[in-house]
């Protein structure tokens, strides 16, 4: 392919706009801009909270006075004014939760509906639950009664804080603690929302369970915080799914995600990230500063983690696994794509500590336009972690000149029996490749698909039915003219 | 904490090398100042974050001036003396003409103390010292830049080849003493040389503090080779800054024995179609601290670097290494290839390792791949099924992992030493020593 054809591919690529940029105009309540810890007793409030969570949020937000922003990550970030947020926006003026779908503004539906979400009558045909937070709340849950039966709880997390105050207070804290990082403290003083999942002993949860994040309102952060626990011997597969409208000013989201597997557990953790990621000047676009963890507290658990992260202007995110028990797995797929000026700093931290621990890194990055693209991981044995083995292998993928991939991998290991192995290339779309598909009749955008395919294969296999589907169609918009 | 380092250099102001010249003062003085302001590195500077250099700060070494030297047992030296070679030997951080032997160098070829050189080739010494030198990094150059007593300087001329290796032979001699060196080496168009580098000091407690600039002109070529077999409980910091300039080779090779807390930064920008070739073995026991850092910075296109290092720790020892490759927006089809494995012998033995990769180009090629583990338990079997006993088979294929570093040293009486050295560290491997 002439080197023209390739140009006018990036030229697509770049000139691609951003789908899910609506806005939906309803009414919102939302809080005035600014912290302090009378916000804080107000959300908590108006949340209806038990009384050790105002008590935990206060003892956080104190704590994250005296932190400073981390500035260690592969990013250029604008200087943020925490006090211009707003901490709170609800989609309606009554603080009443809506009891059933009918319930919900119809234009709220409709949202969902754009973004294609299974809410109402698709439920019954995807069969996935979803819970969706639409900025600060948790709007509907569906298949609730289904899970109920099994004994799966599955409802957003202010609920849960209502009705199971004990199961929350059990667990909350204790993966990312309240003092964990700068913006794990601040989603533990502020955090409005998320999702609570707790699978009973030797339940295998029944369906799919997905949560939909959406930021809607202008100038508000979102801060939800999202708790799974699979006891014993149980099973379960989470989605998860973000996408916010186009505006002009940075807007934050600071996450934590929390899960705790138990012997014989297995959790798997889908995501789909696509939030705004700015315009194609680099103007507007999400911060998405997540910190999510999870536990392998029981022998023989496992917990899985994939990730395709498409949109946001900053990522900072690095889903990690501590594996406690012995003979645990923990799992890292990933395919970070930016393009114009996103910036990514990602990857994992996989800390061994039982015996016979296992892990498996597998991270695809791939940058187009004039964007940064950051791997960074951890794989660290301790001693008493006897037969531990890592494997890790990154791979960056160039589409263009002006952008850039790294690798940060640290490896840290205090045990002689644990085998180590890290691997990373990094290469562009060869002249010869392309040659060699156009040669055989494959014209020189498939074959730019069909490269860019085998490339994120390994990670898209991992991704649940549903999520595969549409991980690809976002690769294809982040990506179009590359991709088919 | 910086304050019993300024003290102590500001009674030898006058005896170190140069101290009459005015623009050396000013460099010195504005490396004083930023050390004052910085001190040395801390854990929580990203690239020490595995080293600790409290020990320089709470223990009180000192620098000596020439009139103080130690003895020297001229026996013990000779033995890390090498044949076949031009020595340079410096003692507690200042130049011995008595012990060196620089007789027959050609003409075109300065090879001096650093002290000599100032007072022989002002001119020469101000064009390269701390042309080359980390600034960019909290490191221990500006410590040394402040207060180097001596160094050598090595000048080849264009289109010269030296045909013999030089051997820069550091010897510390007494407790509690600081050695601070300061070495250049320019290479100009087109000329090919070998230095070895080689540190050793008594059993006390000692510090070494050692830079070397060196300036690889278009077309030449540099061979360096690192010998560190300092004393048990000796602190090393040794860097290694390199400029290529186009087309220009640099081979390192980088062998890490002694110490207690030892570490060396070898860091290299290179031009066009410039090549690097870094080798490293480090070999730990004990309580020992191996940290290797290096960067190498492709700046312009067609660069290719290559680098390998390995690890073997036993006991309580902890080997650091940390890679960085940087590929700038215009070093288009660089070719940068980077390994380390670690071979982990001992239930308390530590291994960390980052290897690093920063591309902003988009034609290159870049991989980098590490390990780290124990010795295969098949390839162990498979020797006691010959009816070789278990320590021998592990001391053997100990040996076999780290023997193919020393393998890569072309200069005979090097290679000999280094494998002696190795051979020592696993004595059951079943070499006999008489056929070297």
């Amino acid at each position: 392919m002439s080197s023209n054809t390739e140009e006018i591919e990036i030229e697509k690529v770049i000139g691609q706009k951003y789908k899910e940029g609506f806005v939906t105009d309803i009414e919102v309540e939302t809080f005035e801009p600014g912290l302090n810890e009378d916000v804080i007793a107000r959300l908590s409030a108006i949340k209806g909270e038990p009384e050790f969570m105002l008590e935990y949020r206060l003892q956080a937000f104190r704590h994250w006075q005296t932190l400073e922003e981390p500035n260690w990550a592969q990013l250029k970030i604008e200087p943020i004014d925490y006090q211009s947020i707003s901490y709170y926006s609800a989609p309606k003026k009554d603080s009443d939760k809506p009891q059933s779908l009918d319930e919900i503004d119809p234009q709220l539906l409709e949202t969902y509906k754009k973004l294609g979400i299974p809410l109402d009558e698709q439920e019954r045909l995807a069969g996935v639950a979803v819970d969706a937070v639409f900025d600060s709340v948790s709007v509907a849950t569906t298949f609730k009664g289904k899970l109920k039966d099994v004994g799966v709880i599955f409802c957003p997390i202010s609920e849960a804080l209502q009705e199971y105050p004990e199961l929350v207070k059990k667990y909350l804290g204790t993966v990312v603690s309240e003092k964990d990082n700068f913006f794990a403290s601040l989603n533990a003083a502020v955090f409005t929302d998320g999702s609570f999942v707790y699978i009973p002993k030797g339940v295998r949860c029944p369906m799919e369970l997905s949560t939909y994040f959406r930021i809607n309102a202008a100038n508000t952060g979102q801060f939800e915080r999202t708790l799974i626990i699979a006891d014993d011997d149980s099973h379960v597969s989470y989605l998860e799914g973000c996408t916010a409208p186009m505006r002009d000013e940075n807007q934050l989201h600071a996450a934590v995600v929390e899960l705790v597997a138990m012997d014989n557990a297995e959790i798997k953790y889908s995501t789909v990230q696509n939030w705004y990621p700015g315009d194609e000047n680099g103007v507007g676009g999400i911060y998405n500063f997540v910190t999510k963890r999870a536990e392998c507290r029981g022998a023989n658990s496992k917990v899985s983690w994939t990730q395709v992260e498409t949109g946001s202007a900053i990522t900072w995110k690095y889903p990690s696994c501590i594996l406690l028990g012995d003979n645990s797995v923990g799992e890292f797929y990933s395919v970070a794509v930016t393009n114009n000026y996103q910036q990514a700093d990602t990857g994992t931290k996989m800390i061994h500590i039982g015996k016979n621990t296992r892990s498996t890194i597998i991270s695809k990055g791939i940058s187009a336009g004039k964007s940064q693209n950051t791997y960074r991981g951890l794989v660290k044995v301790a001693k008493s972690a006897s037969n531990a083995r890592n494997y890790t292998q990154c791979d960056s993928l160039l589409v263009g000149d002006q952008c850039a991939a790294h690798t940060f991998p640290y490896v840290e290991v205090k045990q002689p029996s644990a085998q180590v192995e890290h691997e990373a290339t990094t290469s562009k779309i060869s002249e010869d490749q392309l040659f060699f598909c156009q040669q055989r009749g494959i014209s020189a955008e498939d074959a730019v698909s069909m490269i860019v395919n085998g490339f994120c294969k390994t990670v898209f296999k991992e991704l649940p039915m549903e999520f595969a589907v549409e991980a690809q169609a976002l690769l294809g918009l982040s990506l179009e003219g590359s991709v088919g | 904490m910086t304050t019993q380092y300024t003290a102590a250099y500001a009674k030898l102001e006058n005896s170190l090398a140069g101290s009459s010249l005015g623009w050396l003062k000013a460099l010195r003085l504005q490396a004083k100042e930023q050390f004052i302001e910085q001190g040395f590195p801390r854990l929580s500077d990203e690239e020490w974050r595995y080293s600790n250099l409290a020990l320089l700060e709470k223990k009180p070494f000192n620098p000596v001036s020439e009139s103080e030297l130690g003895h020297i047992d001229i026996a013990d030296l000779e033995a890390y003396k090498l044949s076949d070679c031009w020595t340079l030997v410096l003692v507690d951080g200042h130049y011995s003409a008595s012990l060196s032997n620089l007789a027959g160098i050609p003409d075109s070829v300065i090879i001096n103390s650093m002290a000599e050189a100032l007072i022989s080739h002002p001119d020469k010494v101000k064009g390269y010292l701390g042309q080359a030198t980390e600034t960019k990094e909290v490191g221990f150059s500006v410590f040394n830049n402040a207060w180097f007593t001596d160094g050598a300087f090595v000048y080849i001329a264009a289109n010269t080849v030296l045909d013999k290796p030089l051997q820069i032979l550091h010897v510390v001699t007494d407790a509690e003493i600081l050695a601070n060196t300061h070495h250049i080496i320019a290479l100009e168009t087109g000329a090919e040389a070998s230095v070895i580098e080689t540190f050793v000091g008594c059993e006390e407690q000692y510090a070494t503090v050692s830079v070397t600039e060196v300036f690889v002109a278009s077309n030449s070529g540099l061979t360096l080779y690192k010998t560190q077999l300092e004393g048990d409980k000796a602190i090393h910091l040794g860097g290694v800054y390199v400029k290529q300039a186009r087309d220009s080779r640099f081979n390192h090779a980088n062998f890490a024995f002694g110490s207690l807390l030892a570490r060396t930064d070898v860091h290299i920008d290179l031009a066009q179609a410039a090549e690097c070739d870094l080798n490293g073995l480090y070999l730990g026991a004990k309580r020992q601290h191996l940290d290797t850092h290096t960067r190498i910075e492709h700046l312009e296109p067609y660069g290719i670097s290559k680098e390998l290092y390995k690890g073997v720790l036993n006991d309580k020892a902890r080997g650091v290494f940390q890679g960085r490759v940087i590929v700038a927006e215009q070093a288009q089809k660089t070719d940068s290839d980077m390994h380390n494995h670690n071979l982990l012998l001992s239930d308390n033995a530590e291994a960390d390792t980052k290897p690093q990769l920063e591309i902003y180009a988009d034609d290159v090629k870049c991989a980098h791949g590490i390990t780290v583990g124990q010795l295969d338990e098949t390839s162990i079997f498979a020797l006691q099924a010959r009816g070789i006993d278990k320590v021998s088979a592990k001391n053997m294929l100990t040996f076999a992992f780290a023997n193919e570093m020393v393998n890569k040293i072309k200069f005979k009486p090097l290679h000999d030493q280094i494998l002696m050295h190795v051979l020592n560290k696993f004595p059951q491997a079943g070499i006999d020593q008489s056929w070297l």
